[in-house]
C-alpha cells in the first residue's frame, strides 16, 4: 500500500500501531429496530446529479473564458 | 504505593470470598451475564476495584481459592486473575497481562468443557479485556522504550478463541464477536493482511452460516471488511460491505455511521454517486465536501485543492488515491460542459472539441498543459469509455459520438 509507505516513511512507529477508526463495540445486548432497506438511501444518495444544466456560477464563468479572445498570461 | 490501610483484613478477607462465591455460583447457575461482570477488569467497576484493594490488602489469595471445593476448581483462573487485578489497580499493566492471559487460556480450558454456549456472553468479555489490557501493556512497553509485544500475543489468543468456537455446536454462533476482536488487533498492529484466513473461515467454512449471527457482530465485520475492499480497491464489494453496515447500523451510534460514511463516501464516489449535503454535515464530513463540488462541476482546481487541504486525513485514512483517481470523472465532467456549451452556441458542430479548448479551459483552471498532453488525457478517457469517439488527430479536434458521448458510470467503477 503506497498511501502507508508515504506515511511511514516520515513516522516510522507512530502511525503502525493506531487506527483512528476503531469501531466503537455495540452492547452485548443493544438492539435497535432495523431500517427498511432503500428507504434512507435514495434520501442519502445522489446518482442523477449528472445533468445537462449550465447555469451555475461555474459553468457561466467558464464559458465568459471560452468566448474570451485574449491571451491570458 | 502504598496500599489500603482503609481496609482491615477481616474486611479483605469478606470482599475475596465474596467473590469467589459470586464466581462460582455464576458457574454453577449458568449466569453468563453474572460471570462476565467478573472479568470485566476494564469497566473499573467499585465492586471489582474494591475487591483489588482487598486482595493487595490480604495478600494471600491463593489459600482462600483453596478453601472450598466451589472454587478450588477454578484456582488457575482465579488465582491468575487475581494477580492480574492486583496489578491492573498498581498500575502495573505488563504484569496485569500477563497474569490475565494465563487465566484467560485456563478459563478457556473449562469453557471447552461447558456443553451448551450458556457462557458465550462472558467469553465476549474475555475476548475484549484481553485485547484492551494488551493495548494498555503496550503502551506501557512504549513508554519504558520496549519493544511492545502483547496486542500480537493478544492477537494469538484470540485465534486460540476462534478455533474452539469453530465448530458444529451451538457455540459456533460466538465467532464472529471474536473475529471482530482479531480484526480491531490487527487493524490496531497494521498487520491487516492476517485477517484473510479468519475471513476466510467465516465466509467459506459450511459450518457458518452469516446470517445466524448476532446483528452488531454483523454491522462490524462488514465495516471492517469493507475498508479491507477499498485498500484492495475492489469498489462494487466495498459499496455492498460498507452499505450493509450503514443499513444495519444502530442508528443512534452516530460515531460508527460516521466512520462507515468516512469510507464509503469514496467509494460512491468513484462508482459515480454523491452524498447528499446534509449527509456530510450530520456527521461532520466535510472534508468531502469540496470533493464533492467538484464532481458536480468538473472542477479540477478544486479537486486538486481539496486533496491538498485534506491530505493528511486522507493519507491516514488511506483514501487519497481513491480520491485522487476521480480526477478522471471530473475530467469527463468538464469536458462534458464545454460541450453543452458548445451546443448552446452551434448544436451542429457542438460534437467537434478542439483540443485547444479544453487548453483553455484548464488554464482558466490553472492547470498548464499543451495540446499534446490534453491529447494524451482524452485518450485516457475515451479508452476508459468516460469519453465515446475518436481524434481526428491532425486537425487536433476531438469527435464526439453522437450518441451517449459521456457514458454515466451507472454504479460501476472506472474500467480499469
Amino acid at each position: 500500500m503506497e498511501k502507508d509507505a508515504k506515511v511511514a516513511a516520515e513516522d516510522p512507529k507512530v502511525d503502525l500501531f493506531e487506527d483512528d477508526d476503531e469501531f466503537e463495540e455495540f452492547e452485548i445486548n443493544e438492539e435497535w429496530e432495523d431500517k427498511e432497506e432503500g428507504k434512507d438511501t435514495t434520501q442519502q444518495w445522489e446518482d442523477d446529479w449528472d445533468d445537462d444544466d449550465v447555469n451555475d456560477d461555474f459553468s457561466l464563468h467558464l464559458k465568459k473564458e471560452l468566448e474570451s479572445n485574449t491571451e491570458k498570461s | 504505593m502504598a496500599a489500603y490501610p482503609g481496609m482491615s483484613m477481616g474486611e479483605a478477607h469478606r470482599r475475596i470470598t465474596e467473590y469467589l462465591n459470586r464466581f462460582s455460583d455464576a458457574v454453577s447457575n449458568q449466569d453468563a451475564a453474572s460471570l462476565r461482570f467478573l472479568l470485566s477488569l476494564s469497566s473499573n467497576s467499585p465492586f471489582l476495584l474494591s475487591l483489588a484493594d482487598a486482595l493487595n490488602t490480604f495478600q494471600d489469595s491463593g489459600r482462600l481459592i483453596k478453601h472450598s471445593d466451589h472454587y478450588s476448581q477454578f484456582s488457575d483462573i482465579l488465582f491468575n486473575l487475581f494477580r492480574s487485578l492486583q496489578t491492573y489497580r498498581l498500575g502495573n499493566l505488563f504484569d496485569s497481562y500477563q497474569a490475565f492471559e494465563k487465566s484467560a487460556n485456563a478459563f478457556i480450558q473449562e469453557f471447552r468443557n461447558w456443553e451448551s454456549a450458556w457462557a458465550l456472553e462472558a467469553l465476549y468479555a474475555l475476548a475484549y479485556e484481553i485485547r484492551v489490557l494488551a493495548e494498555r501493556a503496550d503502551r506501557e512497553l512504549a513508554s519504558n522504550g520496549k519493544s511492545p509485544e502483547k496486542l500480537k500475543a493478544a492477537g494469538s489468543f484470540l485465534m486460540k478463541v476462534f478455533g474452539v468456537l469453530a465448530g458444529k455446536g451451538p457455540k459456533r454462533v460466538g465467532a464472529l464477536y471474536v473475529t471482530c476482536q482479531l480484526f480491531k488487533v490487527y487493524f490496531k498492529l497494521g498487520t491487516v493482511h492476517l485477517c484473510r484466513s479468519v475471513i476466510r473461515s467465516i465466509e467459506t467454512a459450511r459450518i457458518f452460516d452469516f446470517e445466524e449471527f448476532p446483528k452488531r457482530d454483523k454491522v462490524t465485520y462488514m465495516y471492517y471488511t469493507g475498508r479491507l475492499e477499498v485498500f484492495n480497491e475492489n469498489f462494487p464489494a466495498a459499496d455492498n460491505k460498507l452499505s450493509y453496515a450503514l443499513t444495519h447500523c444502530n442508528p443512534r451510534r452516530e460515531a460508527n455511521i460516521r466512520m462507515i460514511l468516512k469510507y464509503l463516501i469514496p467509494v460512491k464516489l468513484s462508482i459515480g454517486i454523491l452524498p447528499k449535503d446534509w449527509l456530510l454535515e450530520k456527521y461532520n464530513l466535510v472534508e468531502y465536501r469540496d470533493v464533492v463540488q467538484a464532481l458536480r462541476r468538473g472542477d479540477l482546481r478544486l479537486l486538486r485543492h481539496a486533496l491538498q487541504e485534506h491530505e493528511d486525513r486522507f493519507l491516514r485514512s488511506g483514501v487519497f488515491l481513491v480520491l485522487e483517481k476521480l480526477e478522471l470523472q471530473v475530467y469527463q465532467r468538464l469536458v462534458k460542459k464545454i460541450y453543452i456549451i458548445q451546443k448552446q452556441k452551434d448544436p451542429t458542430k457542438a460534437h467537434q472539441v478542439k483540443l485547444e479548448v479544453i487548453v483553455k479551459a484548464l488554464k482558466w483552471l490553472e492547470m498548464d498543459m499543451d495540446v499534446d498532453e490534453v491529447e494524451c488525457i482524452m485518450s485516457i478517457l475515451i479508452y476508459k469509455n468516460l469519453v465515446k469517439g475518436y481524434f481526428a488527430h491532425k486537425s487536433k479536434v476531438v469527435v464526439l459520438s453522437k450518441q451517449d458521448p459521456f457514458p454515466k458510470l451507472n454504479g460501476k467503477p472506472v474500467n480499469s
